[in-house]
């Protein structure tokens, strides 16, 4: 690349696309000569008259689960304008590239505008549904006939509802008692399998809690991530760039060090980038943890010491136990000697392919830098070893004490909402009654002996359906979730959504609704009330409401309101306890009553005020760990100790109520643990390394990778959204496999070609970009692309579904979607 | 009178295009249409590569040459440093993109890389490119200035959201999306960015904090042999995530 300052803006341009990025000012490269004609237009003057108001109205972003505050701009009653609600703490007024495309989904010219119902009887990628309008009445009684005629028969599991993204008490808050009433096992079947479960499970293994932490990134001096991009994906990314912008600037300068597969955003902003291999994260904690063991570089606060202070770590030599006093660790020691001893930074490079000098370099930053914290997520544990892997990352917040500590991790406190002035309880019939006592298990075999320790198994369930198996299925209905195109080997689904009642709750054409038999649509975002409780974030509570920019454009219902609706038509008491619930709105006013004995840190202590402000939240988190020992909030400081009793049932919720690495969660399940991922039963408590199995047959790892563009289920039909760039590998309506140079050039492959990628499962295409800077052995592409439905700009403009060609494996434990295990071939098209 | 000036710290910017979906959205740009663009460049082989990226809105030239090659003079330097166009004089000849040495100036007419074309999904009735349900209020617009929807065959930029900025009190130093009394009269860009990477104020103001970053931190400007003098300065700080050979060698202010 030549000297910038010697280019002219031709030379800039040619440059650009010479590095594989159309950054180039004009849209396509045309030659129009235009008219001198535009006074015709009558745009001269600005119209006379008043100026219109402008409303702003509190809402919160669909695009991602980070619960940003938004303020909707309304004037002449159309939005026109999104931007963070300044008084908001996660947004603080900001947002992310995603937070100002609100405006283009609500008025996405391809929405449902009412509910329907098929008419053709045959399903397929290329039946044309042949949907005719019908009155939401009849939509709410076609879905009642079918659930009380189960219900006759005794069959309600038969009944199924899935679910994406939930928002809180008016959405999947409802789906409990639903299943409860209703009878069936199946009303809250999530979506988390494909998302963070092994993450969850690696952190409640050894800390106790079966959730995502909560992080003071602004108090910390060193973030080491792994797997996570933290300024693409990683939510919630807005505030982490807001995090970023100042831990970057304050001082002491935050150091950032990533681990992960692929030189993303968040690699090239930070200050270290480990390239590793794809599947061994784990190695790579582990070297960095016996860095830190050996060099003498862990907390002892917080951990403990030897007896007799002298550090005794020593590679390769097994140490007594007793030597060691530990502090709010338990079996530091039992896991050195069963695992970390030989776990040194030159063992981990041949595997991580990580030089030795940069592990260790690392590794002694992180362990001597003070607040330290180590993050990982999905580029970690969406593998066969992602829970261990996981807990080999969690382990090294423990040695460094950064576990409730200043710039280190907590966990999210809930929020003090009120009761529903009636109780579901009341309402159980004996039909509902029976149907519990049948104890039919779940359609996705979750809490079988197959899946003892899994909260969801989402990408199962099409083989359920298709091998009848524990029971066939009658209804399924879906709420914000579209498998058929999004799960792993989602070409399943084809199959199995013939062969079942599909409903649809969605506001756009989806790959499910091509399936469907009823589409009963929901409002978008923009028009809807709803509740969204944060996602954990800094610890203390927050909560939200959406409050409707504009009326509904279309016939729409809100989904709570749908699910009410149903509930009011099912026989028995189910529909006297509906009726008496009402709608949404009665549960946000009764929900809200929480707030009258908790008045929120802004002020927020009713409903209207709540409506006024968009959010409430109770600032400050109640616990702190300093120096070892552990405070509780005691209205102005944290001075009031805590015991160890109150630790582990407020904090560290495990067994002993320490910080176990030695999982004794994980060892109640010894036989089943040792049997599934082929390790020794004694070894099943400890972080450790264990090969991850990569799948598909290929000789080159694929990676499936968010782009920072990608909205959560929408913006592949929104033609701003598709029209930018994303770094690297797509954007300008093109799709990239990011592939390196020499790996190319074997498959005869040049810059810009169309490429084959294929393995076991199928064959997807897409077009190469040379990067020189990725992994030889590592190719890279967006998901998120290869719609076959989904609305005229999405359908058919890519041809890359990268579900297509991933296995439906999962990590044996948690079970959640490794989908970072696959490997392809690639070969010119 | 002011020279309304931007600084854009590379340090902080995280290349995540928000400037460029905010202004998209407050400008109710055509798809692809970026006013305010984020490039992106490879740079090294694994395992030392890199990537980086610069955002790049209108430079606002003091000494603009794309207003030297109007014809028509619709492209002009407003009394307040804005670089506008007045759509009722240009007559779509490019010159101006062919002399701007940034690439920032867009002709709508081309053929749109995204299909279905939107133009013709919500075309226009009077005249305009396109008319999008969530377009800015009719009020707003304000052709003279380059200000909304574009009528046919004329070419847009950044306007530095002049229709906010233009707004503001008369010797206001700086404009901070976090001051109430600021936040609706900041360019679209600065208000959304989450690392606060942008700041936005009056360069002719000793006082202003554009200034102060400016001096303090060796602000550059792109391309300054042109003898362009842009009025939005990059600070390239030691950790700045950008181009190598993109921002001048040489640190002077």
């Amino acid at each position: 690349m030549g000297d910038f300052e010697q280019m002219n803006r031709r030379g800039f341009l040619k440059t650009s696309a010479a590095a594989g990025v159309a950054g180039s000012a004009a849209i396509g490269g045309g030659a129009v000569v235009s008219t001198l004609s535009t006074d015709a237009t009558g745009l001269g003057s600005r119209p006379d008259g008043p100026v219109p108001e402008t409303k702003i109205t509190k809402n919160v972003c669909h695009q991602c689960p980070a619960r940003c505050g938004i303020d909707v701009y309304v004037t002449n009653g159309k939005v026109h304008a999104i931007y963070g609600s300044p008084d908001h703490p996660i947004s603080n007024g900001k947002l992310c590239p995603k937070g100002h495309l609100g405006a283009y989904i609500l008025y996405d010219p391809d929405r449902f505008k009412g509910p329907m119902k098929r008419t053709n009887p045959n399903k397929g990628r290329n039946e044309d549904p042949k949907w005719q309008a019908i009155s939401w009445e009849e939509a709410l009684n076609t879905v009642a006939t079918r659930l009380n005629g189960l219900r006759d028969k005794g069959e309600q599991h038969r009944f199924a509802i899935v679910n994406g993204r939930g928002w809180g008490s008016t959405d999947v808050g409802l789906l409990g008692n639903f299943g409860k009433l209703y009878g069936t096992p199946n009303s809250t079947l999530g979506h988390s399998s494909m998302c963070a479960d092994t993450s969850k499970k690696a952190k409640s293994a050894i800390d106790g809690n079966y959730s995502y932490n909560s992080y003071d990134y602004k108090n910390t001096n060193y973030l080491l991530i792994f797997g996570a991009a933290f300024l693409e994906a990683y939510r919630p990314y807005n505030n982490n760039m807001q995090v970023w912008g100042h831990i970057r600037t304050k001082a002491p300068k935050t150091k950032v060090a990533v681990a992960d597969v692929r030189v993303t955003p968040t690699g090239a902003a930070a200050d270290h980038l480990m390239l590793v291999k794809p599947g061994t994260d784990g190695a790579l904690a582990l070297a960095i943890a016996h860095v830190i063991l050996t060099e003498g570089l862990w907390d002892r606060k917080f951990v403990g010491d030897f007896v007799d202070s002298i550090n005794l770590f020593k590679t390769g030599e097994e140490l007594d136990p007793k030597s060691f006093k530990e502090k709010w660790t338990l079996g530091l020691i039992e896991w050195w000697n069963a695992e970390l001893k030989d776990r040194t930074p030159k063992w981990a490079a041949e595997i991580t392919t990580v030089s030795e000098r940069d592990i260790t370099r690392i590794a002694r930053e992180f362990g001597s830098t003070r607040p330290a914290m180590a993050i990982f997520e999905r580029g970690v544990t969406l593998h066969t070893n992602g829970l261990y892997s996981g807990m080999a990352v969690h382990v090294l917040n423990a040695l460094v004490g950064a576990m409730y500590a200043v710039g280190g991790l907590a966990n999210q406190m809930g929020v003090p909402y009120a009761k529903l002035p009636v109780s579901s309880d009341d309402f159980v019939d004996d039909a509902a009654k029976e149907a519990a006592a049948r104890k039919m298990p779940r359609i996705d075999r979750v809490k079988s002996k197959e899946l003892p320790l899994a909260s969801n198994n989402i990408q199962g369930i099409a083989k359920s359906i298709i091998e009848g198996k524990p029971y066939t299925l009658d209804t399924i209905m879906f709420y914000i979730t579209n498998p058929i195109y999004s799960a792993p080997n989602s070409k399943e689904w084809e199959e199995a959504l013939k062969k079942v009642f599909v409903i649809e709750t969605s506001p756009f054409p989806s790959e499910t609704s091509v399936f469907s038999d009823l589409v009963l649509p929901d409002h978008t975002f923009l028009e809807r009330f709803q509740d969204t409780p944060t996602y954990p974030f800094e610890g203390w509570p927050l909560t939200n409401i959406r409050v409707p920019a504009v009326q509904p454009l279309y016939d729409t219902k809100h989904f709570g309101d749908t699910l009410i609706e149903i509930g009011k038509r099912i026989k028995g008491p189910t529909s006297e306890y509906y009726q008496k619930v009402g709608n949404v709105e009665n549960v946000l006013k009764a929900i809200a009553k929480g707030f009258e004995a908790n008045p929120g840190s802004n002020g927020v202590d009713s409903y209207e005020k709540w409506v006024e402000k968009g959010v409430w939240y109770k600032k400050p988190y109640l616990y702190r760990q300093i120096a070892g020992e552990f405070y509780e909030w005691d209205g102005e400081d944290y001075r009031k100790p805590m015991s160890a009793e109150d630790v582990k049932k407020k904090l560290l919720k495990t067994e002993s109520g320490k910080f176990e690495l030695k999982s004794s969660y994980l060892e109640h399940y010894d036989e089943f643990i040792a049997n599934a991922l082929g390790i020794p039963k004694e070894k099943v408590g400890f972080p450790q390394w264990i090969k991850a199995k990569y799948t598909g047959g290929g000789d080159l790892h694929f990676i499936a990778t968010k782009t920072p563009m990608h909205g959560e289920g929408r913006t592949a039909n929104l033609p701003v959204a598709i029209s930018l760039y994303q770094p690297t590998s797509g954007g300008r309506n093109e799709l990239f496999l990011e592939i390196h140079p020499e790996t190319a050039a074997k498959r005869g492959i040049r810059n810009g070609d169309r490429v084959k990628i294929h393995n076991d499962l199928g064959t997807i295409y897409a077009r190469a970009h040379l990067f020189p800077a990725c992994r030889p052995d590592t190719v890279t592409l967006p998901f998120g692309f290869g719609h076959w439905a989904h609305g005229r700009w999405a359908k058919g403009r890519m041809e890359g579904n990268t579900n297509e060609i991933i296995p439906n494996v999962s990590e044996p434990i948690s079970n959640a979607a490794a989908v970072h295990t696959v490997t392809v071939k690639v070969e010119k098209a | 009178m002011a020279r309304w000036g931007m600084v854009i710290d590379l340090e902080k910017c995280t290349g995540c295009q928000a400037c460029t979906t905010a202004c998209s959205m407050e400008n109710s740009r055509l798809p692809g249409e970026n006013w305010q663009d984020v490039l992106f460049y490879n740079e090294g082989e694994y395992p030392s590569g890199k990537l980086t990226w610069l955002p790049r809105p209108c430079m606002h030239c003091e000494n603009a040459s794309c207003v030297d090659v109007c014809p028509t003079k619709a492209t002009y330097k407003d009394k307040d440093g804005f670089v506008l166009i007045n759509w009722d004089l240009c007559i779509g000849c490019k010159y101006c993109m062919i002399a701007c040495p940034y690439g920032v100036r867009f002709y709508a007419e081309e053929k749109q890389k995204t299909l279905p074309d939107v133009r013709e999904v919500w075309p226009s009735k009077d005249g305009k490119v396109w008319d999008p349900p969530w377009a800015m209020p009719e009020h707003m617009n304000d052709p003279k200035h380059g200000v909304g929807i574009q009528p046919r065959n004329v070419v847009s930029k950044c306007t530095f959201c002049y229709h906010r900025v233009s707004k503001a009190p008369q010797g206001t130093p700086d404009l901070d999306p976090n001051d109430p009394k600021t936040r609706e009269f900041t360019p679209a860009c600065v208000v959304t960015c989450a690392p606060t990477a942008r700041y936005f104020g009056d360069l002719d103001n000793p006082k202003s904090y554009v200034r102060q970053l400016i001096a303090e931190k060796c602000g550059v400007r792109l391309q300054d042999h042109t003898g362009n003098r842009p009025q939005v300065y990059y600070l390239a700080g030691e950790a700045a995530s950008i181009p190598e050979t993109r921002s001048t060698r040489t640190r002077k202010v």
